[in-house]
């Protein structure tokens, strides 16, 4: 990085607010290093940043906890690394409302704590809340068990504040609950892994907190039996805001399940008065019941924050994890003969979902050792081929770069990518923000 | 505004025809005229072309032969929106789905159903009712606006309150693009392969792209609804018990106010029992699980009591509470009994910011010495005012015109926006500087160019433009075609 553009970066942010050489090693992804960690503390500074890199065609990489950084393929060139962890602020919670306006460095659990300290919560639970950052969170579009009701950020997000790659400030959406004037832009950049804009700030919507919330498990002997108890609670009267379907290996490494690893275990959430969620436990074990569902249990509260994971957890290092998007029909099916395909390489997997919602992560054993990255590939592709055969798609979440070189990190999002990488092509014509590190090469 | 002579304009007849069939092309002028105007008839504007397609082939085949042309062209479904949005304001082809209206497919095991655009929205209810199924986003004109104009406009209705817009309800389309190819954007699973194309699309009225098949969510009735009507002495109390009911950490299914012009409209042309005297009533309802309804229909009630409510009635069957849904949908029908025409705004505020915009609306709307009836989604700030005129008294259109203008920037500047779910079209598009700078509409216009780039799909709507041969006034509102049928009310 030439000299010159690093003076001008420590004038821009101040001196203490550029990290380079050996600072940088938080910033270390996949081995590679940036040319220097930036942390601007306001909305302009962060435009003046983006201006200086696009005039010598810098990447740059924004940054937020850091949880999702491996996610995707690295840039090919180093860069600058932009930090949000200085844009931390809670800029507005109007509770009569129900909407808050975040700054987008403030971590998801912060956030939580400050409106829930009024009532409210946004609701949206994705993993490692205490570091994620609401920028994060909204950028990788990760959400948690209780998007079975709730739905995730582009259910959410009502308003988003960008710094594109020319450094302009952009707002769209608004701080209202319902509006339709201009285009959605929110739901643009929602998932988008930081390669359309830094997101600087969002409006939200709220929702009150629920006088009462429980988590109840339900044992299975067969995995099949827990599928068939996914449709059958889809087609009852029942409002669970969460339906989660773990094999044997993941529940018990989620510590779900004590004992000899259950086929399958059903996990469902509910919210409301008192009487509504002791109704629909009752009710949830008359439905389960004839399907051989035993054992039907509330968890503790810290069993929510494990399910997510839940497949990763499952190993101590695990070679790989992908998730694959399917029809909530297919999720118990999917989840066996992924298991099988694995088996059939001589490697073990372990299987979570957020079933009701037909999303599905596995997750590869590096024990018993793989021989090589091109195995592990080899089980990944069939995964994919998997999800593709019922219509869905399949991205790696986690995998080593020697296995990203194999198999496509994101799948082809088929004629659609052309259209996204002419969104790219418009909003970051100098290919700028985290080049080549999302889908269609984008 | 025709820029095609009289012999070109007869061999692209034939080439449509060719391309949709012979009963499928209208190119007539008095034919026209039928599609010169939507549900704002403020505006109007003549096409060359109204084509039937039956199939995405069709489609795109029309798509191609307007570019190789250079024609414009825009989609139509029912034409009920009301804000210009699917009038052809440079000429060119009308390309209607009216007669793309089948459901293709319903999977109820995944609750989604795969539709074509021109299915009216209501159908699909209907379609999957019998099974305990029903379609969630519910616009008033929903017995006549179409699937494909909804995700358009991203329309909402009174229950969005509690199950979102039609965005939210939308997980994939197949789309012809502006250049005439067919692309499929999202699909049937709930996550988007790459940047959300689906979402992107929903509310981009028309500019991205014609629909041909939608993947919608279907969900399960509920168990059961309560309906409460609380009536208010001062419309500051109903505003109150809004935020009261929030308060207390309820998410009602749908949350409407009434006011008193309103409410004597009413009275006076179909007597549902509102007392007339009333300065506002709320209309609520909560749908759900059976048990647990009764608590919190008891919380809203004593919410509205605490707000000052001098009377809350509870519907204690299902007569009863079609009888109060009967107050609130009959509103507009009521209008049109005690003056020749109104014009229906569409703002949104906070939910906060209702006593102090209610007060410059009604302040705003008597300085032009026209009056205003104001029932709406309070729930969501999604604010109706309904300002009454007669097109016939020279200027009062004029005035309504600028008071419209007055109360968009009213809602602008406590926060909110100019559309909650009419669209921006043709008629707001000179607004939208209210609430979005240079460059928020220049990051808009470099989106649309990914996706329309030459600019032929739907010109003229959303952005600011001078550019547009589209006639205004005189003639104001009419009523729309349904209606007169009584088919609907313009909420
Ligand atoms: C009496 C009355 C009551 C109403 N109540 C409500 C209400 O409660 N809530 C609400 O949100 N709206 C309401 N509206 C407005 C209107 O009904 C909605 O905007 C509706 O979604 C329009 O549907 P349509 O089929 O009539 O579309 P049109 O008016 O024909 O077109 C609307 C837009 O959709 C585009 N379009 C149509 N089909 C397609 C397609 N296949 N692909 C791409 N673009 C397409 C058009 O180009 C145009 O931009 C009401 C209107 C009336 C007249």
């Amino acid at each position: 990085m030439p000299d010159a553009l690093l003076q001008k970066l420590r004038t821009t942010v101040g001196a203490a607010n550029v990290l380079t050489g050996v600072e940088l090693s938080p910033y270390v992804v996949e081995g590679r290093t940036p040319e220097a960690a930036v942390f601007p503390g306001s909305i302009e500074e962060v435009a003046a940043v983006m201006v200086l890199a696009s005039e010598v065609g810098s990447p740059v990489a924004p940054w937020g906890g850091g949880t999702a950084a491996s996610v995707g393929m690295p840039a090919g060139r180093a860069g600058l690394v932009v930090v949000l962890s200085r844009l931390g602020r809670l800029l507005d919670h109007e509770p009569g409302d129900l909407t808050a306006t975040v700054e987008a460095g403030m971590t998801v659990e912060t956030f939580q704590a400050a409106l829930g300290r009024r009532g409210q919560w946004l609701s949206l639970d994705p993993p490692d809340a205490d570091r994620a950052t609401v920028g994060g969170v909204l950028a990788t579009n990760a959400c948690g068990p209780r998007r079975h009701l709730y739905g995730t950020a582009r259910d959410l997000l009502i308003g988003v504040t960008v710094v594109t790659a020319d450094g302009s400030v952009v707002k769209g959406g608004g701080k209202v609950v319902k509006n339709v004037a201009g285009y959605d832009l929110p739901k643009l950049f929602i998932g988008s892994y930081g390669t359309l804009g830094v997101i600087v700030e969002a409006t939200v919507k709220l929702r009150p907190l629920p006088e009462q919330e429980e988590l109840v498990r339900v044992r299975f002997d067969r995995l099949k039996d827990a599928g068939a108890a996914v449709r059958a609670v889809a087609a009852s009267d029942l409002i669970p805001n969460a339906v989660e379907l773990l094999d044997g290996a993941a529940a018990v490494g989620a510590g779900l399940a004590a004992g000899s690893p259950p086929g399958g275990v059903l996990v469902v959430g509910f919210d409301g008065v008192r009487e509504q969620v002791d109704w629909q436990r009752a009710e949830l074990a008359r439905l389960t019941g004839p399907l051989g569902g035993r054992d039907v249990r509330p968890l503790e509260a810290a069993a929510w924050s494990r399910l997510t994971p839940a497949a990763r957890t499952a190993f101590p290092t695990p070679a790989a994890t992908m998730a694959l998007a399917v029809l909530p029909s297919q999720v118990a099916e999917t989840m066996e003969q992924g298991a099988g395909i694995a088996r059939g390489r001589g490697l073990s997997s372990a299987w979570a979902a957020h079933a009701g919602v037909g999303v599905v992560r596995g997750a590869l054993a590096s024990d018993p050792a793989p021989k090589d990255p091109a195995a592990l590939a080899a089980v990944l592709a069939e995964w994919r081929e998997l999800a593709r055969a019922g219509g869905g798609h399949a991205n790696l979440e986690w995998a080593p770069l020697a296995v990203k070189s194999q198999i496509a990190v994101w799948d082809d999002p088929g004629a659609a990518g052309r259209i996204m990488e002419r969104i790219k092509a418009q909003l970051d014509p100098r290919n700028i923000l985290n080049p080549g590190r999302f889908v269609a090469g984008i | 505004m025709s820029t095609l002579t009289d012999s070109r304009k007869r061999e692209l007849r034939r080439e449509l025809e060719s391309i949709v069939g012979p009963g499928a092309v209208l190119s007539d002028p008095d034919e026209l005229m039928v599609y010169e105007s939507d549900g704002l008839t403020l505006f109007r504007a003549l096409a060359d072309f109204v084509v039937f397609p039956t199939s995405a082939q069709h489609v795109s085949a029309v798509v191609k032969l307007a570019n190789r042309e250079n024609l414009p062209f825009v989609a139509r479904g029912a034409g009920t929106g009301l804000s210009g949005g699917c009038l052809p304001t440079e000429g060119g082809i009308v390309v209607s789905m009216m007669r793309m209206n089948r459901v293709l497919e319903v999977d109820y095991d995944n609750q989604i159903a795969v539709v074509e655009p021109g299915l009216v929205n209501l159908h699909l209810s209907w379609k999957v009712g019998p099974r305990g199924y029903y379609y969630a986003p519910d616009p008033s004109s929903q017995q006549a606006c179409t699937i494909g104009g909804n995700i358009a406009n991203n329309s909402g209705g009174p229950h969005t309150l509690k199950y979102g817009v039609t965005t939210n309800h939308v997980l994939g389309l197949e789309v012809v693009m502006p250049d005439g190819e067919i692309v499929w954007l999202g699909g049937k699973t709930r996550e988007a392969c790459g940047y959300d194309l689906a979402g992107v699309f929903v509310g981009s009225e028309g500019t991205f792209g014609i629909a041909t098949r939608i993947v919608v969510r279907i969900l399960r009735k509920p168990q059961a609804v309560k309906t409460v009507l609380a009536v208010f002495d001062a419309i500051d109390q109903a505003s109150a018990a809004v935020s009261a009911i929030i308060a207390r950490g309820l998410v009602p299914a749908a949350m409407e106010m009434i006011d008193q012009l309103t409410i004597q409209a009413v009275e006076d042309a179909f007597s549902c029992g509102y007392p007339r005297d009333a300065d506002a009533a709320l209309l609520i309802e909560l749908d759900g699980l059976a048990v647990g309804m009764d608590v919190q229909a008891e919380r809203i009630v004593e919410a509205c009591r605490e707000s000052g409510a001098r009377e809350v009635r509870t519907a204690r069957s299902e007569a009863e509470r079609q009888l109060l849904w009967k107050g609130r949908k009959s509103a507009f029908g009521a209008y049109g009994r005690v003056s020749p025409a109104y014009m229906v705004m569409d703002g949104v505020i906070p939910r906060t910011k209702l006593p102090y915009v209610l007060r410059r609306v009604n302040e705003i709307v008597a300085a032009s010495g026209l009056r205003v009836g104001n029932v709406f989604h309070a729930g969501d700030g999604n604010l109706h005012p309904n300002i009454l005129y007669d097109p016939r008294k020279p200027g009062e259109e004029a005035r309504v015109v600028a008071a419209g203008a007055e109360i968009m920037k009213v809602c602008a500047d406590v926060g909110g926006s100019i559309s909650g779910e009419h669209g921006i079209g043709l008629e707001k598009a000179d607004f939208m500087p209210l609430i979005f700078s240079v460059a928020d509409l220049a990051l808009m216009q470099r989106l649309k160019s990914a996706f329309n780039p030459r600019g032929l799909c739907n010109p003229g709507k959303v952005f600011p433009t001078k550019k547009s041969c589209v006639e205004v006034g005189p003639v104001a509102y009419r009523p729309h075609a349904i209606e007169e049928k009584g088919l609907a009310q313009r909420f």
